[in-house]
C-alpha cells in the first residue's frame, strides 16, 4: 500500500524545485541574450541592491504564516528612515549604530501598536496595518514635513555604510567586494529560518497560522506570539529603511511606499506560502524573492521595455498563482483516489 | 469496584434563562470505558466543559482522586490531574506534521523555548506504537484521514499524561468502518488503564463500547446503568422520556397493483457500479447500504442524472428514459437528497424560507419571471408545518436551527417540487434520537402516499427501521436482497455488508 517515497520523488512535488528551475531557465536565457548578466559586478551590486527587499519579504512572510498580514511595513520603514536621519541632523549625532537603534526602536513600537489593535480588539490584521499604513506615513508627512535630505546634508555614517564590504578586490571596473547590506540579510534569513524552525515560537508561528483557536487551548500564547510577530515585522522594516537610505544616499519621506508593496507580496506568494497562513517556507520566499528581483532588474537586458516590468510582473504573479493551485489540485485528487483505494 | 477517578457531585449551570445542568452528578472509576448519552441539548457539553475547567458551575463540586476543587476546578488543574477533553474538531494543527501535532503541546508545559525534532518524532512514534497504529509522523495532519486524525489527538492527550480522555461525539464524523477502528484503540487504551468518557447519541455505538452508561436529559441525570443490562429501546426511552416504536414497512414488490417508478437494468459505470438491476416502486422505502466505495452513493448519482451511466438503461414508470443532467431528473419528479447536508444540500446563512423554497422558484415566475410572492409563502408555510420544524420564525437563518430541524429544511427543500422518487443519501447523520425518529417517521409517511423512496444509509439498524426490503452493495454490485425485514437479525445482514473487504483488508 505504502509508496516508496524516494529523496527524488519528495524533490519533485516540492513547490521549490520548480522555482529554482525557473530561475535557472531564467538566468540562463538572460545570461545568452546579455553577457553582462552572468558578471561578478552584476551579480554583486544584485545582491547589494536586492537586501532591502529581501528584508521586507522576510517580515512579510513571518506575518502571513500566522495567519496574519501586515502591509504597513513600508510606511513603517519609511518613517523609521526619515524620523532617525532628521532626529540625527537635529541633535547633530553622525553615528551608524545610534542610527540602528532609533530605527528599530521606532520599527518595533510602530508593530507594537498594530500587535495591539489586532489582539486587544481582535480586529483583522488587513484593516488594521492598512488603517496605520496611513496613519503612520501620514503622521510622518504632517509632523516632519515633507522636505527631503540630500547626500551634502546627509550624516557620512550613511555613506560610509554603504560603501562597506566584506572581501574587497580591485578590478579595472572598480572595487568588488560583497555589500555589507547583503551581509544583514543573511543574518535575517539565518535568525528567521532559526526562529520558525528551531524554536516553540516559530512553532507557535505556524500554529496559529493552522488553527488559532486550536493553539490557544493546545497552550500557546497566541497575543504574546502575534505581538513577537508585528514587532518582528517592524524591525525588519526599520532596518531596511537604513539600508534603503544608505544605499541611495537621499531621505525623501514619500520614498518606498509605492510599487514596494506589491513586489514584496509577488515574491512572497509566488515562494509558495499559502495566503490563508500556516503553509510556507523561508527557501521558497527566497526563491520567490529571487525571481522578482531578476524579472524587476532583467528584463531590460532582454530587450523589454522598462514600462512594460509591471506587466511582466503580473504575469508571472498570475501564472505562479495559477500553478500553485493546479498542483495542490492535482495533489488532492492523487490523494482521494487513493483513499477510494483503501476502501475497495 | 475500581477506584473513583472523577466524582462530580450535584452540579448545577444556568445560563441566561437555561437551566442546562441540573443537580448533576457522575462518577468516573479508573479503567472503565463511560458513556454519556442524551439528545442534543440536554447538557451534554456544559458537563464536559466544567468538568475541563472550561466552565464554572453555579453549584456542586469536581473531585479528583479524592481531592475537592469545589466548582472552581481550572483548566489547568483538570490537564495536570490528567483529564483531557477531545472535542468534536480535535483541535488539531493542519499544516503541522503528525509527529508536531502530538508532542508540541507536551513541550510548551515544560516550558521549553527550543524545538527538538529528534525529541518531537520519538514521542509521536512511541506514544503511536502504544496504540499500535501506525501513521507516518512526517506526514502533514491534512493528508490524514477523519479517523487517524482522532488518532493523533489520542496520541496527543496520552503525552500529556492523560489517565482520563473525554470525547465529545467522535463519531459523527466518521464511517462505520473508522468507528470500529476507534474502537479498537479506544479498548487498547482501557487495557492500559485508561478511563475514558465517551459522549454519544448514537445508540448502537454505546453498546458496542461502554461499561456504563449515564443517561442525562433536560440536565438532570436519569440514572446510571449497566451497559450490559440495557438494550435499544429502554436506552431510547430513558433518553428521550418517550417510547419509540419501530414498525418495519410493509410492502410487497410482487403484489397487485405494484407499480415501478423508477427501474435500472444493467446499469454499469467503469469504476464505481456494475450491472445494477433495481426497481423502486410506488410506495416503498427500499434501503441501500454498503461501506464506504461500495457504489452506494456513485449509483444515486446515476439515477438522478447527475453522472451517465456507461451501459444499461434506466426506466421511469416503464419506459427508458436518458438523463442528461439532474434537470431532467427534477422534471420527470425525481428528488435527490445529498449526504452532505452542509456542502450541498443547504444555503446555511439563508432564511429557512429560502432555502425551501429555492427547488420550486421556477415555477412561481409569472410575467417577466417575476416571482409570486404568495405562493412563495404558501410554500415554505405549508412544509415547515408537514414536516413540524421547530422554529420562530421562517425567515430566521437555517445556521440558528437544530441538527434535526436543519435535516428536515433539506427534506422539505427536495420534497418541495413534490417528487414521484425520492432518493435520500444518509438522512440522519449527526441527528439525535428522537429528530430520527420524526424523520424516519416522515419519510414513511410520504411512502404511504404513493411516493418510491430509495433510503441510503451506513446504519443497517436504519434500514431495518423504516424499509420494507434491504438492498446490499459491495464493490459496485448489488450482492444481497432482504425482504421481511422483522424476521432477519440485523448482524445477518451486516455480516454480508462487511464480509470480504474485512478479510482482505486485514492481510
Amino acid at each position: 500500500m505504502k509508496r516508496p517515497k524516494t529523496f527524488i520523488n519528495r524533490v519533485l512535488h516540492r513547490h521549490e524545485t520548480y522555482l529554482t528551475l525557473i530561475i535557472i531557465l531564467f538566468s540562463v536565457v538572460t545570461a545568452n541574450v546579455a553577457p553582462a548578466f552572468l558578471t561578478a559586478g552584476n551579480i554583486l551590486s544584485l545582491l547589494r541592491g536586492g537586501a532591502g527587499l529581501g528584508l521586507l519579504s522576510l517580515a512579510f512572510f513571518v506575518a502571513l504564516i500566522s495567519g496574519g498580514i501586515d502591509i504597513s511595513f513600508p510606511a513603517i520603514a519609511i518613517s523609521a528612515q526619515y524620523i532617525t536621519v532628521r532626529t540625527m541632523l537635529a541633535i547633530d549625532v553622525n553615528s551608524l549604530v545610534f542610527a540602528f537603534v532609533l530605527a528599530s526602536a521606532i520599527g518595533i513600537v510602530y508593530g507594537l501598536i498594530n500587535a495591539f489593535l489586532i489582539t486587544r480588539f481582535k480586529l483583522p490584521a488587513l484593516i488594521v496595518t492598512l488603517g496605520t499604513s496611513n496613519l503612520y506615513h501620514g503622521g510622518l508627512l504632517q509632523f516632519l514635513g515633507t522636505e527631503s535630505v540630500n547626500v551634502g546634508g546627509l550624516p557620512t555614517a550613511f555613506s560610509d555604510f554603504g560603501r562597506m564590504s566584506l572581501f574587497q578586490i580591485s578590478t579595472e571596473q572598480g572595487t568588488l567586494g560583497i555589500s555589507l547590506f547583503f551581509v544583514i540579510f543573511v543574518i535575517a534569513i539565518v535568525l528567521t529560518w532559526f526562529i520558525l524552525r528551531h524554536t516553540m515560537l516559530g512553532r507557535g508561528i505556524y500554529a496559529i497560522g493552522g488553527d488559532e483557536e486550536a493553539a490557544r487551548r493546545a497552550g500557546f500564547n497566541v497575543s504574546r506570539i502575534q505581538y513577537f510577530i508585528y514587532a518582528y515585522v517592524g524591525f525588519l522594516s526599520a532596518i531596511m529603511g537604513i539600508i534603503h537610505v544608505s544605499m541611495i544616499q537621499y531621505a525623501n519621506p514619500t520614498n518606498i511606499v509605492g510599487t514596494i508593496l506589491l513586489r514584496v507580496i509577488a515574491a512572497v506568494i509566488l515562494g509558495g506560502t499559502s495566503i490563508s497562513g500556516g503553509r510556507g517556507t523561508v527557501t521558497g520566499t527566497l526563491l520567490g524573492f529571487v525571481l522578482i528581483v531578476l524579472i524587476d532588474r532583467h528584463l531590460i537586458m532582454l530587450g523589454v521595455p522598462a514600462e512594460w516590468t509591471d506587466f511582466f510582473v503580473g504575469i508571472v504573479i498570475v501564472l505562479g498563482v495559477l500553478a500553485t493551485h493546479i498542483r495542490l489540485r492535482l495533489e488532492r485528487k492523487r490523494l482521494g483516489e487513493l483513499v477510494v483505494e483503501r476502501a475497495h | 469496584m475500581a477506584e473513583a477517578l472523577l466524582e462530580v457531585r450535584n452540579i448545577s449551570k444556568a445560563y441566561i434563562g437555561v437551566q442546562a445542568l441540573d443537580d448533576f452528578s457522575i462518577t468516573i472509576c479508573e479503567g472503565e470505558v463511560h458513556c454519556l448519552v442524551g439528545e442534543n441539548g440536554s447538557g451534554k457539553s456544559t458537563l464536559i466543559k466544567s468538568i475541563s475547567g472550561a466552565v464554572q458551575p453555579d453549584a456542586g463540586e469536581i473531585v479528583i482522586d479524592g481531592t475537592s476543587y469545589g466548582t472552581s476546578i481550572t483548566a489547568i488543574d483538570a490537564i495536570r490531574q490528567g483529564i483531557e477533553v477531545i472535542y468534536q474538531d480535535l483541535s488539531l494543527f493542519p499544516n503541522l506534521t503528525v509527529a508536531e501535532n502530538i508532542s508540541l503541546t507536551g513541550f510548551i508545559e515544560e516550558g521549553k523555548r527550543l524545538t527538538n525534532w529528534k525529541r518531537v518524532r520519538e514521542i509521536a512514534v512511541q506514544t503511536l506504537s502504544q496504540l499500535e497504529e501506525e501513521i507516518d509522523v512526517e506526514l502533514p495532519l491534512d493528508r490524514l484521514s477523519m479517523a487517524q486524525r482522532q488518532i493523533v489527538a489520542i496520541s496527543r492527550a496520552l503525552t500529556k499524561g492523560a489517565r482520563l480522555i473525554i470525547m465529545d461525539e467522535p463519531t459523527t464524523a466518521i464511517t462505520a468502518e473508522d468507528v470500529a477502528r476507534l474502537f479498537n484503540v479506544v479498548r487498547r487504551l482501557n487495557a492500559r488503564g485508561v478511563s475514558m468518557l465517551f459522549v454519544s447519541h448514537k445508540l448502537d455505538e454505546v453498546f458496542q463500547i461502554a461499561d456504563t452508561v449515564t443517561v442525562v436529559r433536560d440536565g438532570k441525570k436519569v440514572g446510571d446503568y449497566d451497559a450490559k443490562s440495557l438494550d435499544e429501546t429502554e436506552l431510547t426511552y430513558l433518553m428521550t422520556g418517550e417510547m419509540l416504536e419501530y414498525k418495519p414497512f410493509e410492502f410487497d414488490p410482487e403484489g397487485e397493483g405494484a407499480r415501478s417508478l423508477l427501474e435500472a437494468r444493467g446499469l454499469s459505470r467503469e469504476n464505481q457500479y456494475e450491472g445494477i438491476d433495481l426497481a423502486i416502486h410506488a410506495g416503498e422505502v427500499v434501503g441501500l447500504t454498503g461501506l464506504v466505495g461500495s457504489g452506494r452513493t456513485e449509483l444515486a448519482l446515476s439515477l438522478f442524472g447527475m453522472t451517465l451511466p456507461d451501459s444499461g438503461e434506466i426506466l421511469f414508470e416503464g419506459t427508458p428514459v436518458k438523463m442528461r443532467g439532474p434537470e431532467d431528473a427534477k422534471r420527470l419528479g425525481i428528488s435527490y437528497l445529498p449526504e452532505d447536508r452542509h456542502g450541498q444540500g443547504l444555503f446555511e446563512d439563508q432564511t429557512i424560507a429560502d432555502n425551501i423554497v429555492i427547488t420550486v422558484v421556477d415555477r412561481m415566475k409569472r410575467f417577466f419571471g417575476i416571482i409570486d410572492n404568495n405562493k412563495r409563502v404558501d410554500t415554505w408555510r405549508s412544509w415547515i408545518e408537514k414536516l413540524k420544524i421547530k422554529t420562530p420564525s421562517a425567515l430566521h437563518a437555517v445556521s440558528t436551527l437544530s441538527g434535526g430541524n436543519q435535516q428536515r429544511v433539506v427534506l422539505a427543500k427536495w420534497l418541495a417540487p413534490e417528487p414521484k422518487v425520492f432518493l435520500i443519501d444518509g438522512p440522519t447523520i449527526g441527528v439525535d434520537v428522537l429528530s430520527k425518529a420524526r424523520i424516519h417517521d416522515v419519510i414513511q409517511d410520504l411512502a404511504r402516499a404513493g411516493m418510491g423512496v430509495l433510503l441510503i444509509s451506513d446504519e443497517v439498524s436504519e434500514i431495518m427501521q423504516v424499509c420494507s426490503r434491504a438492498l446490499i452493495m459491495r464493490r459496485g454490485r448489488l450482492v444481497a436482497e432482504f425482504r421481511n425485514l422483522r424476521s432477519i437479525d440485523e448482524a445477518e445482514i451486516q455480516a454480508v455488508v462487511a464480509e470480504p473487504d474485512t478479510s482482505e483488508e486485514a492481510s
